[in-house]
């Protein structure tokens, strides 16, 4: 089996081989749902961390009936997984107060289908020193928690190492976007989320080791056309590949993004040298900001428009979840911030669900696509 | 200042005074009244009989008009007078504000109060829309947005953004506007627990606030000023406590309106003699209907309680209760100050200290940051609310952006139902955009609840 099949399979199956191999090991499963938790913390305590999805629901009447069609349809799709026993291979769940609706998920999901260990990691919404201060503390009783609840204990050196192996892990994943930015890029932006999300769904270092498997593989692939026009995808939670190929099977390619499940959550590494606690509590609060952190818009806009200067973007896409308030306002500043730069934009409005509202995307971005084709 | 700018700010300014001294003997059915009546839309008709109908709910809002006409009127003429402005949400204790000399505009309120006076109000909701705002953000803010993109309100000076951790959407459009139109912003985060760690944290960021403001101002904070400002939102708090203490009689003497008038005073005028003056009213009459067994009409059958938001675009359904269904409108969450804290004004740091943790526990901050079932949450504060003031059932106006809201409204109407059997019904409505449920659809749907409980 070829490398990207062994990834795609991790990537179609909620519980895959791997969780099966890992659970066979007794060992733990903990899921979690934002880039502001820090996943060595789970890693170095032996436990996979695992970013939980909503993909694969088809239907959300039991996430209807405790949350509405006013609230996020991703955070619905997971909530439907988790009341349906679908997540229950996890051994608990550490969420993040990230928006209203997970926070509100978490609510429902811990009152209607407990998992073993059902967390909140609360993270302050402003960038400042008493912000992180807080977020330090914070993080030190989810590692309590997690000691207590599992019976571990997570010592510096296990911090460390998993630091180390998360850092490769974001080399490799920006060795894989640097290829994306080529001009004539070998891999597909749906590939690239492929690869993406068998990444937050395995253990690390067997991902590590597919990716710079995959990586070379590429190498030897024939070039992809440069006729396509090159796209970057920016905006809410998106894990689904399928909307990424909806797009690119109208002649685009998408060639970076500045998504949480992309480059904005792994764009940063961790410093590896000194106090590996504090490196994480650093990495963690201050890497490359979400719209819930306020203020911080000109860092975002900046983050956008690097990654379209590396990547050679012809036009930018930004998407929100319907009722994503966070993404939404961001994209509706960001928009014709990007359109005075000279990027031809489009904001879409989207539900989430692989291939929901898939015509309506196609047809909005096919027009979008002869707007900058013309 | 563009012509158009006069006309909306100054029309308002002018209801609000031309309602503060209405006679004591006013006949609405006078044909001369009667033709003024049958001159206005059926909404800003309605809005007018519920405010001066009952001749003390009239009393009480000549005080509150007075009031709030002379604060609109500072907003409006604020540069003339070399002062500032800054834009606060409901949930902004406005008293530094006052004692900073800086005008503190509610964008809320002021919402609110274009939302009741101006009859294209919608179109300044879809205007927000139409430039680039998403449709689900909330209705409350999107008014003032609107009114901001047409030019019809000036820029304000500074912008106060305390809803971090409470609400997206209230703290989303506060940034959004501070990137839009170029003005200073300062954010308050909002933590996550209610302890004693978290109103320290609190309090740090509200001195920080308030260095921000000297900085954006160029005013300083003076201690006795803010020790006059602390007095007199001290001697509001007190006076309202006692009215609230009223409402806890069954049948309760305080009039529905009185929910209206409060909400405008303490959300924009507390800390001021303005408000006190008010609440001396307004506690006056309170005494004296209870004295005199008064109530609503015919008989007190339910009392009726607001989950969160109400409805504000049609003021009737106060009227409505109170005349012709015998309903008392207990509260709604924005009216709901129990916990409230006296302010120690011993120095500036304790001034502070109060100030901020009034804050915390100001409506939306308190009950909706963290977790559904944590203590001084939303379902905490319900369960006190309709234990103390005895309410018959809960409503849940079903406001579209409030998401934090509906995520869990049915987990705590069921716990509710639970601990007390108190039942609770959820409308899809919206509090300031009367096109999402008509308000004689909401009424329906209300009597036809009440017909369940009688």
């Amino acid at each position: 089996m070829q490398t990207f099949e062994k990834l795609a399979q991790v990537s179609r199956t909620l519980q895959n081989s791997y969780i099966k191999a890992w659970k066979d090991q007794g060992k733990k499963v903990v899921g979690y749902v934002c880039t502001y938790m820090p996943e060595e913390i789970l890693h170095a305590a032996d436990i996979l961390p695992f970013r939980i999805t909503g993909r694969g629901v088809s239907d959300t009447s039991k996430a209807d009936s405790c949350l509405s069609r006013v609230n996020c349809s991703f955070v619905r799709c997971c909530l439907e997984l988790g009341m349906d026993g679908e997540y229950d291979f996890l051994d608990g769940a550490a969420w993040v107060n990230g928006c209203d609706h997970i926070r509100r998920g978490y609510d429902n999901w811990k009152a209607k289908a407990p998992l073993p260990f059902m967390y909140i990691l609360p993270v302050p919404h402003k960038i400042f020193p008493e912000g992180r201060q807080w977020y330090k503390e914070e993080v030190i009783k989810l590692k309590e928690a997690v000691e207590n609840h599992f019976g571990v204990k997570i010592r510096s050196d296990k911090l460390a190492e998993s630091a180390a192996i998360y850092n490769e892990s974001r080399r490799l994943l920006k060795r894989l976007y640097d290829l994306r930015a080529s001009d004539e890029t070998p891999v597909t932006g749906a590939e690239a989320h492929v690869i993406l999300s068998a990444g937050v769904t395995m253990p690390k270092t067997e991902f590590n080791k597919l990716l710079g498997d995959f990586l070379k593989e590429v190498e030897k692939r024939p070039k992809t056309s440069n006729t396509k026009i090159r796209l970057l995808v920016a905006g809410s939670m998106m894990d689904d590949p399928e909307f990424i190929q909806n797009v690119e099977e109208l002649g685009a390619i998408v060639v970076t993004d500045a998504l949480c499940f992309g480059a904005r959550g792994f764009w940063d590494l961790t410093d590896e040298k000194g106090d590996i606690f504090e490196n994480l509590i650093d990495r963690y609060f201050n890497h490359m900001p979400c719209p819930r952190m306020a203020g911080e818009y000109s860092k975002r806009l900046g983050f956008i428009k690097d990654q379209i200067k590396r990547a050679n973007v012809k036009g930018a896409i930004l998407q929100h979840i319907r009722s994503c308030d966070l993404h939404g306002t961001d994209n509706a500043l960001i928009r014709p911030d990007l359109e005075k730069a000279g990027v031809p934009t489009i904001e879409l409005e989207r539900q989430y669900g692989p291939m929901a509202d898939a015509g309506r995307i196609r047809t909005r971005v096919q027009a979008f696509l002869e707007r900058i084709g013309g | 200042m563009g012509e158009e700018r006069r006309n909306v700010l100054e029309s308002i300014v002018e209801t609000f005074n031309m309602t503060s001294n209405l006679p004591e003997n006013l006949d609405l059915k006078d044909p001369e009244m009667k033709a003024l009546l049958d001159s206005l839309t059926e909404s800003r008709r309605n809005n007018f009989i519920a405010m001066v109908k009952d001749p003390d709910v009239r009393k009480m809002s000549n005080v509150s008009n007075a009031a709030t006409g002379k604060y609109l009127d500072l907003i409006y003429h604020a540069r003339d007078y070399g002062k500032k402005v800054a834009y606060i949400p409901f949930n902004a204790s406005p008293e530094i504000f006052h004692a900073m000399d800086i005008v503190p505009a509610g964008v809320e309120v002021l919402d609110t109060f274009a939302a009741i006076m101006q009859e294209d109000f919608n179109e300044y909701l879809d205007l927000s829309v139409e430039r680039g705002l998403p449709d689900t953000m909330c209705s409350a803010q999107r008014g003032v947005l609107g009114l901001l993109e047409a030019g019809l309100l000036d820029k304000p000076d500074i912008l106060v953004n305390g809803a971090l951790g409470g609400c997206d959407a209230n703290s989303k459009i506060f940034e959004y506007m501070a990137e839009k139109f170029d003005i200073p912003i300062v954010y308050l985060d909002v933590p996550f627990y209610h302890d004693e760690r978290s109103i320290d944290y609190y309090t740090n960021g509200y001195r920080q606030l308030v260095k921000a403001l000297e900085e954006l101002s160029g005013n300083t904070l003076d201690e006795d000023r803010l020790r006059d400002v602390c007095e007199l939102s001290n001697q509001a708090t007190e006076l309202f406590m006692e009215i609230d203490e009223m409402k806890r009689h069954v049948p309760n003497p305080v009039p529905n309106y009185y929910n209206l008038n409060h909400l405008s005073q303490k959300l924009t005028l507390v800390g001021t003699s303005d408000a006190v003056e008010f609440y001396k009213t307004a506690l006056d009459i309170c005494k004296r209907r209870l004295k005199e067994g008064a109530h609503v009409f015919p008989e007190e059958r339910i009392r009726f309680m607001m989950m969160y938001t109400g409805f504000y675009f049609d003021q009737s359904v106060y009227f409505w209760f109170q005349e012709e269904m015998g309903v008392t409108y207990l509260l709604d969450l924005l009216v709901a100050h129990d916990f409230c804290p006296i302010i120690d004004t011993t120095n500036v740091d304790t001034m502070l200290a109060g100030l901020a943790q009034g804050m915390l526990n100001l409506p939306m901050t308190r009950q909706l940051k963290g977790t559904w079932d944590m203590p001084a949450n939303w379902l905490y504060d319900l369960l006190h609310y309709v234990e103390t003031y005895k309410a018959d059932c809960l409503v849940f106006s079903g406001h579209t952006a409030c998401k934090q809201a509906w995520g869990i409204y049915r987990l705590v109407a069921e716990e509710i139902k639970n601990q007390l059997g108190v039942p609770s019904l959820r409308l899809e409505g919206d509090g300031w955009d009367s096109r999402i449920t008509p308000i004689s659809v909401i009424k329906e749907q209300l009597s036809e609840f009440f017909e369940t409980l009688y």
